[in-house]
Protein backbone atom coordinates (compact mmCIF):
# COMPACT_ATOMS: atom_id res chain seq x y z
CA UNK A 1 0.00 0.00 0.00
CA UNK A 2 0.94 3.75 -0.28
CA UNK A 3 0.46 6.94 1.45
CA UNK A 4 -1.44 9.23 -0.80
CA UNK A 5 -0.70 12.57 0.02
CA UNK A 6 -3.67 15.07 0.74
CA UNK A 7 -2.24 17.18 -2.14
CA UNK A 8 -5.95 18.69 -3.83
CA UNK A 9 -5.34 19.61 -7.20
CA UNK A 10 -2.55 20.83 -9.00
CA UNK A 11 -1.16 21.73 -12.70
CA UNK A 12 2.35 20.77 -14.74
CA UNK A 13 4.73 23.97 -14.64
CA UNK A 14 5.02 25.05 -17.93
CA UNK A 15 7.78 27.85 -19.61
CA UNK A 16 5.26 29.35 -20.88
CA UNK A 17 3.91 30.25 -17.70
CA UNK A 18 6.85 30.33 -15.81
CA UNK A 19 6.92 34.58 -15.58
CA UNK A 20 2.83 34.33 -14.69
CA UNK A 21 3.16 31.75 -12.18
CA UNK A 22 5.27 34.05 -10.13
CA UNK A 23 3.90 36.82 -10.42
CA UNK A 24 0.52 36.14 -9.85
CA UNK A 25 0.28 33.33 -7.27
CA UNK A 26 -2.27 31.03 -9.28
CA UNK A 27 -4.73 29.23 -7.09
CA UNK A 28 -3.70 25.68 -7.67
CA UNK A 29 -2.82 23.27 -4.96
CA UNK A 30 0.67 22.17 -6.01
CA UNK A 31 2.92 22.09 -9.38
CA UNK A 32 4.09 18.64 -10.89
CA UNK A 33 7.40 19.60 -13.04
CA UNK A 34 8.77 17.65 -15.65
CA UNK A 35 12.19 16.23 -13.23
CA UNK A 36 14.34 15.64 -16.61
CA UNK A 37 13.73 19.49 -17.70
CA UNK A 38 15.11 20.49 -14.06
CA UNK A 39 17.99 17.94 -13.88
CA UNK A 40 20.81 20.83 -15.20
CA UNK A 41 23.01 22.73 -13.22
CA UNK A 42 21.79 26.24 -12.85
CA UNK A 43 20.10 29.15 -15.09
CA UNK A 44 16.52 29.97 -14.97
CA UNK A 45 15.05 26.65 -14.77
CA UNK A 46 16.32 26.21 -11.49
CA UNK A 47 15.56 29.69 -10.69
CA UNK A 48 12.11 29.38 -11.13
CA UNK A 49 11.78 25.57 -9.79
CA UNK A 50 13.10 27.10 -6.26
CA UNK A 51 10.96 29.92 -6.38
CA UNK A 52 7.90 27.65 -6.88
CA UNK A 53 8.89 25.29 -4.21
CA UNK A 54 9.20 28.03 -1.43
CA UNK A 55 4.98 28.77 -2.14
CA UNK A 56 3.80 25.25 -3.23
CA UNK A 57 4.35 21.46 -2.98
CA UNK A 58 6.49 20.21 -5.91
CA UNK A 59 5.66 16.64 -7.31
CA UNK A 60 8.72 15.50 -9.80
CA UNK A 61 7.17 13.54 -12.81
CA UNK A 62 9.73 11.84 -14.84
CA UNK A 63 9.93 10.54 -18.65
CA UNK A 64 13.35 9.18 -19.19
CA UNK A 65 13.83 6.38 -16.40
CA UNK A 66 12.90 3.88 -19.01
CA UNK A 67 11.65 1.60 -17.05
CA UNK A 68 10.97 -0.84 -18.92
CA UNK A 69 13.86 -1.22 -21.19
CA UNK A 70 16.45 -3.86 -21.62
CA UNK A 71 19.35 -1.45 -22.04
CA UNK A 72 20.75 -0.67 -18.98
CA UNK A 73 19.29 1.54 -16.56
CA UNK A 74 20.92 5.06 -16.40
CA UNK A 75 22.58 5.28 -13.45
CA UNK A 76 23.92 9.08 -14.20
CA UNK A 77 19.71 10.05 -14.52
CA UNK A 78 19.00 8.18 -11.82
CA UNK A 79 21.91 9.92 -9.70
CA UNK A 80 20.95 13.05 -10.95
CA UNK A 81 17.32 12.10 -10.43
CA UNK A 82 18.44 11.63 -6.70
CA UNK A 83 20.14 14.65 -6.52
CA UNK A 84 17.22 17.08 -7.77
CA UNK A 85 14.92 14.95 -5.21
CA UNK A 86 17.28 15.36 -2.48
CA UNK A 87 16.98 19.31 -3.13
CA UNK A 88 13.27 19.37 -4.08
CA UNK A 89 11.64 17.01 -1.65
CA UNK A 90 8.54 16.52 -3.75
CA UNK A 91 5.26 14.66 -2.31
CA UNK A 92 5.64 12.16 -5.09
CA UNK A 93 8.04 11.00 -8.01
CA UNK A 94 6.79 9.08 -10.77
CA UNK A 95 7.41 8.05 -14.17
CA UNK A 96 5.94 5.74 -16.71
CA UNK A 97 5.23 2.06 -17.74
CA UNK A 98 7.10 2.17 -20.93
CA UNK A 99 10.50 2.19 -22.41
CA UNK A 100 12.75 4.92 -24.73
CA UNK A 101 15.82 3.96 -25.61
CA UNK A 102 17.48 0.94 -27.50
CA UNK A 103 21.34 0.33 -27.60
CA UNK A 104 21.78 3.44 -25.75
CA UNK A 105 19.97 5.47 -28.33
CA UNK A 106 17.15 7.48 -27.22
CA UNK A 107 13.85 7.44 -28.79
CA UNK A 108 12.36 10.44 -26.18
CA UNK A 109 9.07 8.70 -26.52
CA UNK A 110 7.17 6.98 -23.70
CA UNK A 111 6.99 3.41 -25.93
CA UNK A 112 4.65 0.72 -25.17
CA UNK A 113 5.87 -2.52 -23.56
CA UNK A 114 4.31 -6.26 -24.38
CA UNK A 115 2.39 -7.56 -21.07
CA UNK A 116 4.24 -10.72 -20.60
CA UNK A 117 6.21 -12.01 -17.70
CA UNK A 118 9.40 -11.35 -18.97
CA UNK A 119 8.91 -7.65 -19.24
CA UNK A 120 7.01 -7.42 -15.74
CA UNK A 121 10.12 -9.50 -13.92
CA UNK A 122 12.63 -6.83 -16.03
CA UNK A 123 10.55 -3.86 -15.18
CA UNK A 124 10.08 -5.01 -11.23
CA UNK A 125 13.90 -4.94 -11.30
CA UNK A 126 13.75 -1.77 -12.42
CA UNK A 127 11.41 -0.35 -10.17
CA UNK A 128 13.31 -1.64 -7.10
CA UNK A 129 16.64 -0.26 -8.20
CA UNK A 130 15.28 3.12 -8.25
CA UNK A 131 13.42 3.05 -5.48
CA UNK A 132 16.06 1.81 -3.60
CA UNK A 133 18.47 4.40 -5.01
CA UNK A 134 15.83 7.08 -4.49
CA UNK A 135 15.07 5.80 -0.98
CA UNK A 136 11.46 6.19 -1.53
CA UNK A 137 8.17 4.46 -3.87
CA UNK A 138 7.80 5.65 -6.62
CA UNK A 139 4.46 6.05 -8.53
CA UNK A 140 4.41 4.21 -12.62
CA UNK A 141 1.54 5.69 -14.89
CA UNK A 142 0.11 3.97 -17.57
CA UNK A 143 0.96 5.40 -20.75
CA UNK A 144 -1.31 5.48 -23.55
CA UNK A 145 -0.59 3.81 -26.35
CA UNK A 146 -1.28 2.71 -30.35
CA UNK A 147 0.19 -1.05 -30.37
CA UNK A 148 -0.48 -3.78 -28.87
CA UNK A 149 1.56 -6.31 -28.75
CA UNK A 150 0.22 -10.32 -29.77
CA UNK A 151 2.86 -11.69 -27.39
CA UNK A 152 1.26 -10.29 -24.00
CA UNK A 153 -0.01 -12.73 -22.27
CA UNK A 154 -2.12 -10.50 -19.48
CA UNK A 155 -4.16 -7.27 -19.86
CA UNK A 156 -2.53 -4.16 -19.14
CA UNK A 157 -4.09 -3.52 -15.62
CA UNK A 158 -2.99 -7.14 -14.15
CA UNK A 159 0.37 -6.01 -15.47
CA UNK A 160 0.31 -2.69 -13.47
CA UNK A 161 -0.88 -4.47 -10.29
CA UNK A 162 1.47 -7.46 -10.23
CA UNK A 163 4.13 -4.41 -10.60
CA UNK A 164 2.84 -3.01 -7.61
CA UNK A 165 2.56 -6.27 -5.52
CA UNK A 166 6.30 -7.36 -6.47
CA UNK A 167 7.84 -3.87 -5.68
CA UNK A 168 5.54 -2.16 -3.52
CA UNK A 169 5.31 0.95 -5.88
CA UNK A 170 2.09 3.15 -6.30
CA UNK A 171 0.31 3.65 -9.34
CA UNK A 172 -0.50 6.95 -11.28
CA UNK A 173 -3.52 6.59 -13.04
CA UNK A 174 -3.98 8.15 -15.91
CA UNK A 175 -7.13 8.58 -16.70
CA UNK A 176 -7.16 10.05 -20.23
CA UNK A 177 -4.21 7.59 -21.25
CA UNK A 178 -7.33 4.87 -20.26
CA UNK A 179 -9.73 6.29 -22.01
CA UNK A 180 -7.30 6.42 -24.92
CA UNK A 181 -5.52 3.01 -24.96
CA UNK A 182 -9.05 1.59 -24.67
CA UNK A 183 -10.44 2.91 -27.93
CA UNK A 184 -7.44 2.00 -29.31
CA UNK A 185 -7.30 -1.19 -28.47
CA UNK A 186 -11.11 -1.92 -27.47
CA UNK A 187 -11.29 -2.67 -24.14
CA UNK A 188 -13.50 -1.24 -21.63
CA UNK A 189 -12.24 2.07 -19.69
CA UNK A 190 -13.85 1.31 -16.46
CA UNK A 191 -12.32 -2.09 -16.81
CA UNK A 192 -9.08 -1.30 -16.69
CA UNK A 193 -10.08 0.99 -13.37
CA UNK A 194 -11.82 -1.57 -11.44
CA UNK A 195 -9.53 -3.60 -11.57
CA UNK A 196 -6.73 -1.99 -10.37
CA UNK A 197 -6.23 -1.80 -6.61
CA UNK A 198 -7.31 0.95 -3.98
CA UNK A 199 -4.36 1.74 -2.12
CA UNK A 200 -2.04 1.57 -4.51
CA UNK A 201 -3.19 4.50 -7.04
CA UNK A 202 -1.49 7.96 -5.72
CA UNK A 203 -1.87 10.31 -8.16
CA UNK A 204 -4.12 10.87 -11.02
CA UNK A 205 -3.49 12.72 -14.62
CA UNK A 206 -6.29 14.63 -16.68
CA UNK A 207 -5.24 15.78 -19.89
CA UNK A 208 -7.39 16.31 -23.73
CA UNK A 209 -6.36 14.28 -26.65
CA UNK A 210 -6.74 14.59 -30.57
CA UNK A 211 -8.69 12.27 -33.05
CA UNK A 212 -6.36 11.27 -35.87
CA UNK A 213 -7.85 8.94 -38.46
CA UNK A 214 -9.40 6.16 -36.57
CA UNK A 215 -7.04 6.43 -33.55
CA UNK A 216 -6.70 8.68 -30.50
CA UNK A 217 -3.38 10.67 -29.60
CA UNK A 218 -2.66 11.55 -26.14
CA UNK A 219 -1.61 15.63 -27.19
CA UNK A 220 -2.30 17.44 -24.19
CA UNK A 221 -3.39 19.79 -26.39
CA UNK A 222 -6.84 20.07 -25.83
CA UNK A 223 -9.26 21.07 -22.84
CA UNK A 224 -10.29 17.74 -20.97
CA UNK A 225 -13.21 15.55 -23.06
CA UNK A 226 -16.32 15.29 -21.50
CA UNK A 227 -16.16 11.17 -21.88
CA UNK A 228 -12.98 11.95 -19.53
CA UNK A 229 -14.45 13.80 -17.29
CA UNK A 230 -16.99 10.98 -16.63
CA UNK A 231 -14.37 8.30 -16.37
CA UNK A 232 -12.78 10.74 -14.10
CA UNK A 233 -15.86 10.85 -11.51
CA UNK A 234 -16.00 6.59 -11.85
CA UNK A 235 -12.04 6.56 -10.31
CA UNK A 236 -12.82 9.12 -7.76
CA UNK A 237 -15.31 6.87 -6.70
CA UNK A 238 -13.24 4.11 -6.73
CA UNK A 239 -9.65 5.83 -5.34
CA UNK A 240 -11.07 8.80 -3.39
CA UNK A 241 -9.51 12.05 -2.98
CA UNK A 242 -6.27 11.18 -4.97
CA UNK A 243 -4.02 14.40 -5.77
CA UNK A 244 -5.25 14.89 -9.52
CA UNK A 245 -3.09 16.74 -11.94
CA UNK A 246 -4.27 19.10 -15.27
CA UNK A 247 -1.55 18.23 -17.91
CA UNK A 248 -1.59 20.74 -21.01
CA UNK A 249 1.58 20.77 -23.28
CA UNK A 250 1.09 21.83 -26.37
CA UNK A 251 -1.24 24.79 -28.04
CA UNK A 252 -0.48 26.07 -24.31
CA UNK A 253 -3.66 28.52 -22.93
CA UNK A 254 -2.92 31.18 -20.28
CA UNK A 255 -2.39 30.36 -16.90
CA UNK A 256 -5.90 31.32 -15.99
CA UNK A 257 -7.45 28.58 -18.50
CA UNK A 258 -5.26 25.80 -17.11
CA UNK A 259 -5.86 26.42 -13.79
CA UNK A 260 -9.73 27.10 -14.62
CA UNK A 261 -9.46 23.21 -15.51
CA UNK A 262 -7.92 22.40 -12.86
CA UNK A 263 -10.92 24.19 -10.78
CA UNK A 264 -13.26 21.78 -12.83
CA UNK A 265 -11.65 18.76 -11.46
CA UNK A 266 -12.07 19.99 -7.88
CA UNK A 267 -15.62 20.34 -8.37
CA UNK A 268 -15.62 17.57 -10.75
CA UNK A 269 -13.72 15.16 -7.65
CA UNK A 270 -16.24 16.78 -4.94
CA UNK A 271 -19.74 15.54 -6.60
CA UNK A 272 -18.28 12.44 -7.47
CA UNK A 273 -16.80 11.89 -3.85
CA UNK A 274 -20.16 12.73 -2.56
CA UNK A 275 -22.14 10.88 -4.96
CA UNK A 276 -20.28 7.93 -4.01
CA UNK A 277 -20.88 8.37 0.03
CA UNK A 278 -24.32 8.23 -1.35
CA UNK A 279 -24.47 5.36 -3.43
CA UNK A 280 -24.08 1.63 -1.52
CA UNK A 281 -20.65 0.27 -0.93
CA UNK A 282 -19.23 -2.03 -3.34
CA UNK A 283 -16.86 -4.91 -2.67
CA UNK A 284 -13.09 -3.91 -3.31
CA UNK B 1 -3.99 -12.99 -24.53
CA UNK B 2 -2.35 -16.16 -24.22
CA UNK B 3 0.69 -16.44 -26.27
CA UNK B 4 3.78 -16.46 -24.26
CA UNK B 5 6.23 -17.12 -27.79
CA UNK B 6 7.61 -14.45 -30.06
CA UNK B 7 10.83 -12.60 -29.76
CA UNK B 8 12.41 -12.07 -26.77
CA UNK B 9 11.84 -8.53 -25.08
CA UNK B 10 15.38 -7.56 -26.31
CA UNK B 11 14.64 -8.23 -30.00
CA UNK B 12 10.92 -6.86 -29.59
CA UNK B 13 12.74 -3.75 -28.37
CA UNK B 14 15.62 -3.59 -31.13
CA UNK B 15 13.36 -4.27 -33.80
CA UNK B 16 10.53 -1.52 -32.85
CA UNK B 17 13.39 0.98 -32.09
CA UNK B 18 14.53 0.28 -35.59
CA UNK B 19 11.31 0.68 -37.46
CA UNK B 20 10.35 3.57 -35.53
CA UNK B 21 13.34 5.88 -35.53
CA UNK B 22 13.78 4.95 -39.57
CA UNK B 23 14.22 8.16 -41.85
CA UNK B 24 11.49 7.94 -43.67
CA UNK B 25 8.16 6.21 -42.25
CA UNK B 26 7.84 2.27 -41.16
CA UNK B 27 6.49 0.67 -44.50
CA UNK B 28 9.68 1.84 -46.29
CA UNK B 29 11.81 0.83 -43.29
CA UNK B 30 10.52 -2.89 -43.25
CA UNK B 31 10.82 -2.52 -47.14
CA UNK B 32 14.58 -1.53 -46.55
CA UNK B 33 15.36 -4.76 -44.12
CA UNK B 34 13.55 -6.98 -46.37
CA UNK B 35 10.85 -7.97 -43.81
CA UNK B 36 7.52 -8.51 -45.72
CA UNK B 37 4.54 -6.48 -43.57
CA UNK B 38 2.83 -9.42 -42.63
CA UNK B 39 5.95 -10.36 -40.22
CA UNK B 40 4.75 -7.06 -38.10
CA UNK B 41 1.38 -8.23 -37.62
CA UNK B 42 3.02 -11.40 -36.45
CA UNK B 43 3.97 -9.58 -33.67
CA UNK B 44 1.54 -5.91 -33.39
CA UNK B 45 -2.09 -6.47 -33.44
CA UNK B 46 -3.43 -4.17 -36.04
CA UNK B 47 -7.09 -4.10 -36.71
CA UNK B 48 -9.96 -3.12 -39.44
CA UNK B 49 -9.57 0.32 -37.81
CA UNK B 50 -5.55 0.43 -38.39
CA UNK B 51 -2.97 -1.83 -39.69
CA UNK B 52 0.10 -3.09 -37.65
CA UNK B 53 2.19 -0.72 -40.03
CA UNK B 54 0.14 2.73 -39.57
CA UNK B 55 -0.39 2.11 -35.81
CA UNK B 56 3.81 2.02 -35.72
CA UNK B 57 3.75 5.29 -37.72
CA UNK B 58 2.34 6.58 -35.09
CA UNK B 59 5.76 6.24 -33.18
CA UNK B 60 7.91 7.14 -36.20
CA UNK B 61 5.90 10.34 -36.72
CA UNK B 62 6.46 11.27 -32.58
CA UNK B 63 9.90 10.34 -33.11
CA UNK B 64 10.55 12.27 -35.61
CA UNK B 65 8.62 15.56 -35.47
CA UNK B 66 9.07 15.87 -31.56
CA UNK B 67 12.77 15.97 -32.01
CA UNK B 68 12.45 18.65 -35.03
CA UNK B 69 10.38 20.74 -32.72
CA UNK B 70 13.30 20.66 -30.39
CA UNK B 71 15.81 21.40 -32.97
CA UNK B 72 13.78 24.45 -34.55
CA UNK B 73 13.63 25.63 -31.02
CA UNK B 74 17.48 25.31 -30.18
CA UNK B 75 18.24 26.85 -33.75
CA UNK B 76 16.00 29.27 -35.01
CA UNK B 77 18.26 31.31 -36.58
CA UNK B 78 19.53 28.52 -38.73
CA UNK B 79 15.91 27.76 -39.15
CA UNK B 80 15.51 31.34 -40.72
CA UNK B 81 18.57 30.51 -43.03
CA UNK B 82 17.50 27.47 -44.64
CA UNK B 83 13.76 27.45 -44.61
CA UNK B 84 11.42 24.60 -43.21
CA UNK B 85 11.85 21.89 -45.99
CA UNK B 86 15.73 22.33 -45.87
CA UNK B 87 15.55 22.17 -41.91
CA UNK B 88 13.60 19.24 -41.81
CA UNK B 89 15.20 17.03 -44.17
CA UNK B 90 18.68 18.80 -42.45
CA UNK B 91 16.93 17.18 -39.17
CA UNK B 92 16.88 13.75 -40.65
CA UNK B 93 20.08 13.25 -42.12
CA UNK B 94 21.22 14.64 -38.68
CA UNK B 95 19.16 12.08 -36.96
CA UNK B 96 20.43 9.62 -39.04
CA UNK B 97 24.49 10.00 -37.97
CA UNK B 98 23.52 11.26 -34.84
CA UNK B 99 20.88 9.13 -32.94
CA UNK B 100 20.11 11.03 -29.39
CA UNK B 101 22.48 9.26 -26.72
CA UNK B 102 21.33 11.30 -23.45
CA UNK B 103 17.71 11.11 -21.71
CA UNK B 104 17.35 14.81 -21.88
CA UNK B 105 16.36 16.22 -25.05
CA UNK B 106 18.12 19.23 -24.23
CA UNK B 107 21.10 17.41 -25.67
CA UNK B 108 19.73 16.30 -29.00
CA UNK B 109 21.21 19.29 -30.57
CA UNK B 110 24.78 19.16 -29.66
CA UNK B 111 26.29 17.63 -32.51
CA UNK B 112 24.46 19.66 -35.50
CA UNK B 113 26.89 22.91 -35.79
CA UNK B 114 29.76 20.27 -36.68
CA UNK B 115 27.09 18.36 -38.51
CA UNK B 116 25.79 21.18 -40.84
CA UNK B 117 28.92 22.75 -41.43
CA UNK B 118 29.44 19.34 -44.14
CA UNK B 119 26.16 18.87 -44.92
CA UNK B 120 25.39 19.43 -48.30
CA UNK B 121 23.43 22.86 -47.41
CA UNK B 122 26.66 24.23 -46.55
CA UNK B 123 28.23 24.04 -49.82
CA UNK B 124 26.25 27.52 -50.86
CA UNK B 125 26.61 28.72 -47.34
CA UNK B 126 30.23 27.75 -45.07
CA UNK B 127 29.19 29.77 -42.23
CA UNK B 128 26.13 27.39 -41.45
CA UNK B 129 28.54 25.49 -39.07
CA UNK B 130 29.17 28.92 -37.59
CA UNK B 131 25.67 30.17 -37.00
CA UNK B 132 24.69 27.07 -35.66
CA UNK B 133 28.04 27.26 -33.16
CA UNK B 134 26.71 30.22 -31.91
CA UNK B 135 22.98 29.23 -31.20
CA UNK B 136 24.12 26.21 -29.75
CA UNK B 137 26.87 27.91 -27.03
CA UNK B 138 23.47 30.04 -26.13
CA UNK B 139 21.57 26.98 -25.52
CA UNK B 140 24.48 25.36 -23.99
CA UNK B 141 25.04 28.76 -21.19
CA UNK B 142 21.20 28.90 -20.41
CA UNK B 143 21.23 26.90 -18.20
CA UNK B 144 24.66 26.12 -16.52
CA UNK B 145 25.80 26.64 -13.32
CA UNK B 146 24.41 29.76 -11.43
CA UNK B 147 27.85 31.75 -9.89
CA UNK B 148 27.21 35.62 -8.25
CA UNK B 149 29.45 37.94 -9.86
CA UNK B 150 32.54 39.66 -8.99
CA UNK B 151 31.98 43.09 -8.15
CA UNK B 152 33.92 46.56 -8.27
CA UNK B 153 33.28 46.61 -4.25
CA UNK B 154 35.03 43.48 -3.56
CA UNK B 155 37.64 44.52 -5.85
CA UNK B 156 37.99 47.78 -3.95
CA UNK B 157 39.05 45.69 -1.13
CA UNK B 158 42.07 43.91 -2.77
CA UNK B 159 45.63 45.29 -1.22
CA UNK B 160 47.18 46.63 -4.23
CA UNK B 161 50.17 44.19 -3.08
CA UNK B 162 47.75 41.13 -3.54
CA UNK B 163 46.84 42.33 -7.17
CA UNK B 164 49.69 40.08 -8.48
CA UNK B 165 48.31 36.68 -7.42
CA UNK B 166 44.14 37.99 -7.82
CA UNK B 167 42.66 35.15 -9.31
CA UNK B 168 40.58 35.60 -12.44
CA UNK B 169 37.59 32.75 -12.68
CA UNK B 170 34.89 32.92 -15.75
CA UNK B 171 31.24 32.52 -14.49
CA UNK B 172 30.36 28.80 -15.28
CA UNK B 173 27.85 29.85 -18.01
CA UNK B 174 30.20 31.30 -20.55
CA UNK B 175 32.15 29.93 -23.69
CA UNK B 176 34.32 31.05 -26.38
CA UNK B 177 33.34 30.30 -29.75
CA UNK B 178 36.25 30.56 -32.84
CA UNK B 179 34.27 32.49 -35.72
CA UNK B 180 35.87 32.72 -39.52
CA UNK B 181 32.87 34.55 -40.16
CA UNK B 182 30.93 37.77 -38.92
CA UNK B 183 27.82 35.31 -37.60
CA UNK B 184 27.00 38.13 -35.10
CA UNK B 185 25.99 40.30 -37.83
CA UNK B 186 24.24 37.73 -39.46
CA UNK B 187 22.08 36.53 -36.25
CA UNK B 188 21.54 39.64 -35.32
CA UNK B 189 19.64 40.36 -39.07
CA UNK B 190 17.54 37.67 -38.06
CA UNK B 191 16.87 38.73 -34.83
CA UNK B 192 15.64 42.50 -35.85
CA UNK B 193 13.47 40.70 -38.94
CA UNK B 194 15.71 42.30 -42.00
CA UNK B 195 16.22 39.08 -43.21
CA UNK B 196 19.15 37.20 -43.22
CA UNK B 197 22.52 38.91 -43.80
CA UNK B 198 25.02 36.61 -44.82
CA UNK B 199 28.24 37.24 -42.70
CA UNK B 200 31.52 38.36 -44.21
CA UNK B 201 35.36 36.17 -43.82
CA UNK B 202 36.02 37.64 -40.07
CA UNK B 203 39.90 38.94 -39.64
CA UNK B 204 42.29 36.36 -38.09
CA UNK B 205 41.33 35.97 -34.15
CA UNK B 206 37.65 36.67 -34.59
CA UNK B 207 35.46 35.16 -31.86
CA UNK B 208 32.30 34.92 -29.96
CA UNK B 209 32.12 35.67 -26.25
CA UNK B 210 28.40 33.90 -25.11
CA UNK B 211 27.64 34.33 -21.52
CA UNK B 212 24.72 34.26 -19.00
CA UNK B 213 23.88 37.22 -16.89
CA UNK B 214 21.41 36.66 -14.32
CA UNK B 215 18.96 34.61 -16.18
CA UNK B 216 20.18 36.04 -19.78
CA UNK B 217 22.25 35.18 -22.24
CA UNK B 218 24.25 37.12 -24.10
CA UNK B 219 26.85 37.22 -26.38
CA UNK B 220 29.41 39.64 -28.41
CA UNK B 221 32.06 40.16 -30.81
CA UNK B 222 35.44 39.70 -29.55
CA UNK B 223 39.03 40.77 -31.64
CA UNK B 224 42.04 38.70 -31.65
CA UNK B 225 43.42 41.21 -28.58
CA UNK B 226 41.08 40.05 -26.12
CA UNK B 227 40.63 36.74 -27.39
CA UNK B 228 43.83 35.76 -26.55
CA UNK B 229 42.92 37.32 -23.09
CA UNK B 230 39.75 35.92 -22.71
CA UNK B 231 41.25 32.12 -23.29
CA UNK B 232 43.45 33.01 -20.42
CA UNK B 233 40.37 33.60 -18.34
CA UNK B 234 38.14 30.78 -19.30
CA UNK B 235 41.29 28.78 -18.08
CA UNK B 236 41.35 30.85 -14.93
CA UNK B 237 43.75 32.79 -14.73
CA UNK B 238 45.49 35.43 -11.72
CA UNK B 239 46.02 39.44 -12.64
CA UNK B 240 49.52 39.27 -12.68
CA UNK B 241 49.18 36.33 -15.72
CA UNK B 242 47.07 38.20 -17.58
CA UNK B 243 49.55 41.19 -17.37
CA UNK B 244 52.14 39.20 -18.29
CA UNK B 245 50.52 37.82 -21.12
CA UNK B 246 49.49 41.82 -22.32
CA UNK B 247 52.86 42.49 -22.10
CA UNK B 248 53.61 40.58 -25.08
CA UNK B 249 51.69 43.29 -27.45
CA UNK B 250 52.39 46.23 -25.97
CA UNK B 251 55.75 48.40 -25.46
CA UNK B 252 55.77 48.81 -21.65
CA UNK B 253 54.87 47.25 -18.44
CA UNK B 254 52.21 50.06 -17.71
CA UNK B 255 50.80 49.75 -20.58
CA UNK B 256 50.40 46.19 -20.00
CA UNK B 257 48.73 47.10 -16.91
CA UNK B 258 46.70 49.68 -18.17
CA UNK B 259 45.35 47.09 -20.80
CA UNK B 260 44.20 44.71 -18.22
CA UNK B 261 42.65 47.06 -16.24
CA UNK B 262 40.82 48.25 -19.17
CA UNK B 263 39.71 44.29 -19.63
CA UNK B 264 39.08 44.00 -16.42
CA UNK B 265 36.49 46.45 -16.41
CA UNK B 266 34.80 45.52 -19.39
CA UNK B 267 34.38 41.87 -17.65
CA UNK B 268 33.34 43.38 -13.85
CA UNK B 269 30.73 44.89 -16.05
CA UNK B 270 29.60 42.03 -18.20
CA UNK B 271 29.16 40.31 -15.07
CA UNK B 272 31.45 37.70 -16.56
CA UNK B 273 34.09 37.02 -14.01
CA UNK B 274 32.61 34.87 -10.86
CA UNK B 275 33.05 36.18 -7.52
CA UNK B 276 35.59 33.23 -5.46
CA UNK B 277 33.49 30.98 -3.68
Amino acid sequence: MIEVPALGHGIGLRTEHYADVLATNPPVDWFEVISDNFMVPGGNPRRVLRAVRERWPVVLHGVALSLGAVDPLNERYLDALAALAHEIEPAIVSDHLCWGSHGGAYAHDLLPLPFTEEALANTAARVLRVQDRLKRQILVENVSSYVAFTQSTMPEWEFLTALAARTDCGLLLDVNNVFVSAHNHGFDARAFIDALPVGRVGQFHLAGHSQVGELLLDTHDHPVRDEVWDLYRHAVARFGAVPTLIEWDDKMPSLARVVEESQRAKAVAAEARSAAREAPRVAR
Amino acid sequence: MSRADGPTLAELQRRFFELVTGPEGVARELAARGVPAGALAAIIAGDARASAVDRLDVYANMYFFRILDVLRSDYPKLLAVVGDDAFHNLATDYLQAHPSRHPSLRFVGAALPTFVATHALARERPWLGALAALEWARVDVFDRADAAPLTREALAIVAPEDFATLPLAPVPASALVPAAWTIEETWRSIEDERGPQAPAPAEAGHALLIWRRGVTVHHRAVAAAERRALELLLGRTTFGALCTALGDEVDSEEDAAARAVQLLGGWLADELLAAPA
